[in-house]
C-alpha cells in the first residue's frame, strides 16, 4: 500500500487505482500489484493489463466491490481492488 | 481392495468422462441431466467440492463412468477443491483418468470459459465443450454462433440444458464419436499458456470467426440481475434485506418445523411403547426399545429441521442470492479472519453443527475454513433448545417472556462469543496478516427450478443420516448400556435403579469435579448423557431423578417440581439453586457436548488432533467458566 502510493504521485491524474474508482466508469486495467500469488490469480481470473473493467456496485458498507470484468461479475475487496492501477479513457 | 482388481478384469473397459468446468457453469445441472441421479446442483460458486461419481443412463447408448470434478475458477495458487481438479485434469490422479472431458462452458462468459477449455485441451486428453446457459444470451445481449465455434476451437460444441435435458442426447452421442476418433489437436489446444496472451488469443479467435457477437457494452452483465443487485445490495436496503431472508429462514427452521418434530417424536414413543407391549419383558426389549428405538429417535428428531435447512440453503444457493449474502457480510467477517462465505455455515450452526461443518466445504481457503469450523460449536444449536427452555424456567419460573428475553441473549451471545473467539484465535493462533483472495463471482439470478432442488434436498439430507445419524446412534446405545448394566451384585438394573448403574457410578467418581460447579452425581450423569446429543439431558434427569410419564410436558413438569426440592444427599441444600441453574447454562454454552460433531469434524478436517483439542478446548471452557460463574454468584451472595 505504502509502495503504491509512492508511484501513484509520480503518475499523472489520468491513472487511478480500481478501489478509488466511481461506479459505472469504464477503465483500462494498466497494471497489477499486490502480493505475487494473488496477483497471478487475479490475471488468470481476467485482470489482464489492456482489459477494460467497470465497478458496478459497492456492498452497503463500501467493501467489497462489484466489478464487471470479461462478462462476469466478481466481488473484490477493496484492498484486492487497491492493487490495480487502472487508466480512464 | 478389490476395486482396482475387479477394473483389471473388466474385458469391455467402461469408459470414464470428468465434468469439468469453472464454478456456476452448470456442471452438476448436466451431471443430473446424463445421469439421471440425485447429485447436488446449486448456483453458487465451489459447490461441487468432492467428487461425483455416476453412470450415464441407457438412453445415451453405452454406459460412461462420469465423474464431476469441482470448479476450478484458476489453476493459479488453487484451492484444496481446484488443486483435485486440477490433478485429475493434468493427469496426474492415480484413481480417476478420464478416456474424454466434458467441458462445460457458460455461453454468456465465453472468453473465461475458453481460456479455462483451453488449459484443459492442452493437456492432450479429447474433449467435447457443451455450452450452458445458452438461453441467458438474450439477456446479455450476446449472440453466439455454435457452428463457427466448433469450426474456430477445432473441437466439437454442443449447446445443452441440464434443466431440460436438451441436448444431452447429442452430447452423449457425440462424446462417443470423440472417444472412438479422438483429436488431441486442435486450435483450442494451441492457445498459448500465458493468461495474458491466452485471453488475446481467444478473443481474436471470438473476433475472427464472428462466433461471438456483442450487441452493445452495458456496464451490467444482464438487465436483470443488474435490477435485483441494485436492490439486494443497496446501501439501505441490502441489509434489512439479508436479515428477512435470516429471520425467515430462523422462523421456518424453529417454527414451522415444531409439528413435524412433535410428530417425529410421537412416533418414536409410540414404537418404543409398542416393543414394551408386544415382546415379553426382557433385556432385549428393553435394549430396543430403550437404546436403539430412542437412538435412532434422538437422530429423527432432528431430520425436520434439516431438511428445511437444506431445502432453503438450496433454494437461495440455486437463485443466487447466497454469494451476494457472503459478500454484504465479507467486511465484518474478513476483519474476524473468516470469509464471507462462512456465514452459511454459522447460519446452519443455529440448527446443528453437523451440516454447518458440511458447509464450511464452500470455504476456499483452508485457513478460513478451519477457522469456520473451529467456532462452529459456538452456535446455539437447536438441541441446545430443550435444556435451556428446563433450566430457563427453572431459573425464571415467573414470566414466559423473560425467559424468551433470556433465550434471544443466549443466541445473540452466542455469535458474540463465536466472533470474539474467532477474532483472537486469527490474531494470536494463525496471525491475522495474508488474508486470502475474495474475488468471488456472483452469479446471475435464475428462477429456482423445483425438481432438482428438491432432489437434492433429499440427496444433502440422507446424506446428513448416514455421516452423522451412525455416531448418534453409537453413542446413544453406549449410553444405554452404560446406565443399564452395574458391576456386581446385580448386573443388569430397571431404570429405577439407575443409582446403581455404570453411567451413576462415573457421575459419582466425577462427584469432586462436579461439587464446584454446586451440583451432584445425578446432574453428572445428565451431562456425560448430554455427550450422545444435548437434548438427551432432559430425559436422562428425568430418569435419574425418577420422573414417570412418557410425553414430554408432564415429563418437564414433573422433573422441575423434583428439581425444586431435590437436596444433596444426607443433607438439607438444594440443589437447584439460581447459581448452580446458571452455571449448568454457562457449561451447555461453550462446551462441545456432541461426540458427533466431533466424529464429523475429524473426517472433514482429516485430523483427530483438531478435533479432540476442540472437544478439550471447549468443554474445559466451559467447565472452568462454569465453576467460575458459580463461585462469583456464590461470593455476591446469590445461592
Amino acid at each position: 500500500m505504502r509502495h503504491s502510493t509512492l508511484v501513484k504521485s509520480e503518475n499523472d491524474n489520468r491513472f487511478h487505482l480500481l478501489s478509488e474508482m466511481p461506479l459505472n466508469c469504464w477503465c483500462r486495467i494498466q497494471r497489477l500489484e499486490g502480493p505475487e500469488a494473488d496477483r497471478e490469480r487475479l490475471i488468470d481470473l481476467g485482470f489482464t493489463p489492456g482489459e477494460e473493467i467497470v465497478v458496478t456496485q459497492s456492498s452497503p458498507l463500501g467493501d467489497p466491490l462489484v466489478v464487471r470484468v470479461r462478462d462476469a461479475l466478481l466481488a473484490l475487496r477493496k484492498r484486492e481492488a487497491s492493487w490495480i492501477w487502472v487508466e480512464t479513457a | 481392495m478389490s476395486a482396482p482388481a475387479q477394473e483389471l478384469d473388466t474385458n469391455v473397459r467402461e469408459l470414464t468422462t470428468c465434468l469439468v468446468g469453472m464454478p456456476n457453469s452448470g456442471k452438476t445441472t448436466l451431471m443430473n441431466a446424463i445421469t439421471g441421479g440425485n447429485f447436488r446442483t446449486a448456483n453458487y460458486a465451489g459447490v461441487t467440492v468432492s467428487l461425483l461419481r455416476g453412470r450415464s443412463k441407457s438412453e445415451f447408448g453405452s454406459a460412461f463412468n462420469v465423474v464431476d470434478l469441482p470448479g476450478v475458477h484458476s489453476s493459479v495458487s488453487p484451492s484444496p477443491e481446484e488443486e483435485l481438479a486440477c490433478t485429475v485434469i493434468e493427469g496426474r490422479h492415480s484413481r480417476v483418468q478420464p478416456d474424454a472431458f466434458i467441458l462445460v462452458a457458460d455461453a454468456t462468459q465465453l472468453e473465461r470459459h475458453l481460456k479455462f477449455a483451453g488449459y484443459v485441451a492442452r493437456q492432450g486428453r479429447p474433449l467435447v465443450v457443451a455450452l450452458t446457459m445458452v438461453d441467458l444470451l438474450g439477456r446479455t445481449r450476446l449472440s453466439v454462433d455454435v457452428q463457427k465455434l466448433a469450426a474456430g476451437l477445432g473441437v466439437p460444441v454442443v449447446p445443452v440444458d441440464g434443466r431440460t435435458g436438451k441436448g444431452v442426447q447429442e452430447l452423449m452421442a457425440v462424446l462417443h464419436r470423440t472417444c472412438e476418433h479422438p483429436i488431441s489437436d486442435s486450435a483450442l489446444s494451441r492457445l498459448p499458456d500465458e493468461p495474458v496472451s491466452s485471453f488475446k488469443a481467444v478473443r481474436e479467435l471470438l473476433d475472427r470467426t464472428g462466433a461471438m457477437r456483442r450487441e452493445a457494452r452495458t456496464s451490467h452483465t444482464d438487465a436483470v440481475t443488474a435490477k435485483i443487485d441494485s436492490v439486494v445490495l443497496h446501501r439501505f436496503t441490502g441489509f434489512p434485506i439479508f436479515l428477512l431472508v435470516l429471520v425467515s429462514l430462523f422462523a421456518a427452521i424453529f417454527w414451522a418445523a415444531t409439528p413435524f418434530v412433535d410428530a417425529v417424536d410421537a412416533g418414536f414413543s409410540m414404537a418404543a411403547d409398542l416393543v414394551q407391549q408386544v415382546l415379553p419383558e426382557s433385556l432385549i426389549s428393553r435394549f430396543i426399545a430403550e437404546g436403539l428405538i430412542a437412538g435412532v429417535g434422538s437422530v429423527a428428531v432432528f431430520f425436520p429441521q434439516i431438511m428445511i435447512l437444506f431445502f432453503l440453503m438450496t433454494l437461495l444457493e440455486d437463485s443466487g442470492y447466497l454469494a451476494r449474502g457472503a459478500a454484504l457480510v465479507d467486511r465484518p467477517l474478513s476483519f474476524l479472519g473468516l470469509h464471507g462465505r462462512s456465514f452459511v455455515p454459522m447460519l446452519s450452526g443455529f440448527a446443528c453443527a453437523i451440516p454447518a461443518v458440511f458447509a464450511a466445504r464452500a470455504i476456499p481457503a483452508r485457513r478460513e475454513r478451519l477457522l469456520t469450523i473451529w467456532i462452529l460449536p459456538l452456535m446455539s444449536c437447536s438441541a441446545r433448545l430443550p435444556v435451556y427452555a428446563l433450566l430457563l424456567t427453572a431459573l425464571l419460573p415467573a414470566a414466559a417472556w423473560t425467559q424468551g428475553l433470556a433465550l434471544a441473549a443466549i443466541y445473540i451471545s452466542s455469535l458474540l462469543v463465536g466472533s470474539i473467539v474467532a477474532g483472537l484465535a486469527s490474531r494470536i493462533i494463525l496471525r491475522h496478516r495474508n488474508p486470502s483472495l475474495l474475488a468471488m463471482e456472483l452469479p446471475v439470478y435464475r428462477a429456482p427450478r423445483w425438481v432438482p432442488i428438491l432432489r437434492m434436498t433429499w440427496a444433502r439430507g440422507s446424506a446428513y443420516l448416514r455421516r452423522a445419524g451412525v455416531p448418534i446412534v453409537v453413542v446413544s446405545i453406549v449410553l444405554w448400556l452404560l446406565s443399564s448394566f452395574a458391576f456386581s451384585p446385580q448386573t443388569i438394573i430397571t431404570p429405577a435403579e439407575m443409582e446403581n448403574s455404570l453411567a451413576a457410578q462415573l457421575g459419582q467418581a466425577m462427584a469432586p469435579l462436579l461439587q464446584p460447579m454446586g451440583v451432584d452425581w445425578r446432574v453428572g450423569v445428565g451431562l456425560i448423557s448430554a455427550f450422545a446429543a444435548r437434548e438427551v439431558f432432559v430425559s436422562s434427569m428425568a430418569i435419574v431423578f425418577h420422573i414417570e410419564g412418557d410425553d414430554e410436558e408432564t415429563q418437564q413438569a414433573g422433573l422441575l417440581e423434583q428439581m425444586r426440592t431435590a437436596t444433596f444427599p444426607g443433607s438439607a441444600q438444594l440443589i437447584f439453586t439460581p447459581s448452580s441453574i446458571f452455571g449448568l447454562i454457562v457449561f451447555f454454552f461453550f462446551s462441545l457436548q456432541c461426540f458427533s460433531t466431533v466424529a464429523v469434524i475429524r473426517r472433514e478436517t482429516n485430523s483427530w488432533r483438531l478435533a479432540l483439542t476442540q472437544l478439550l478446548f471447549y468443554t474445559g471452557l466451559g467447565y472452568t467458566l462454569a465453576v467460575i460463574s458459580v463461585q462469583a454468584l456464590r461470593a455476591l451472595g446469590i445461592a
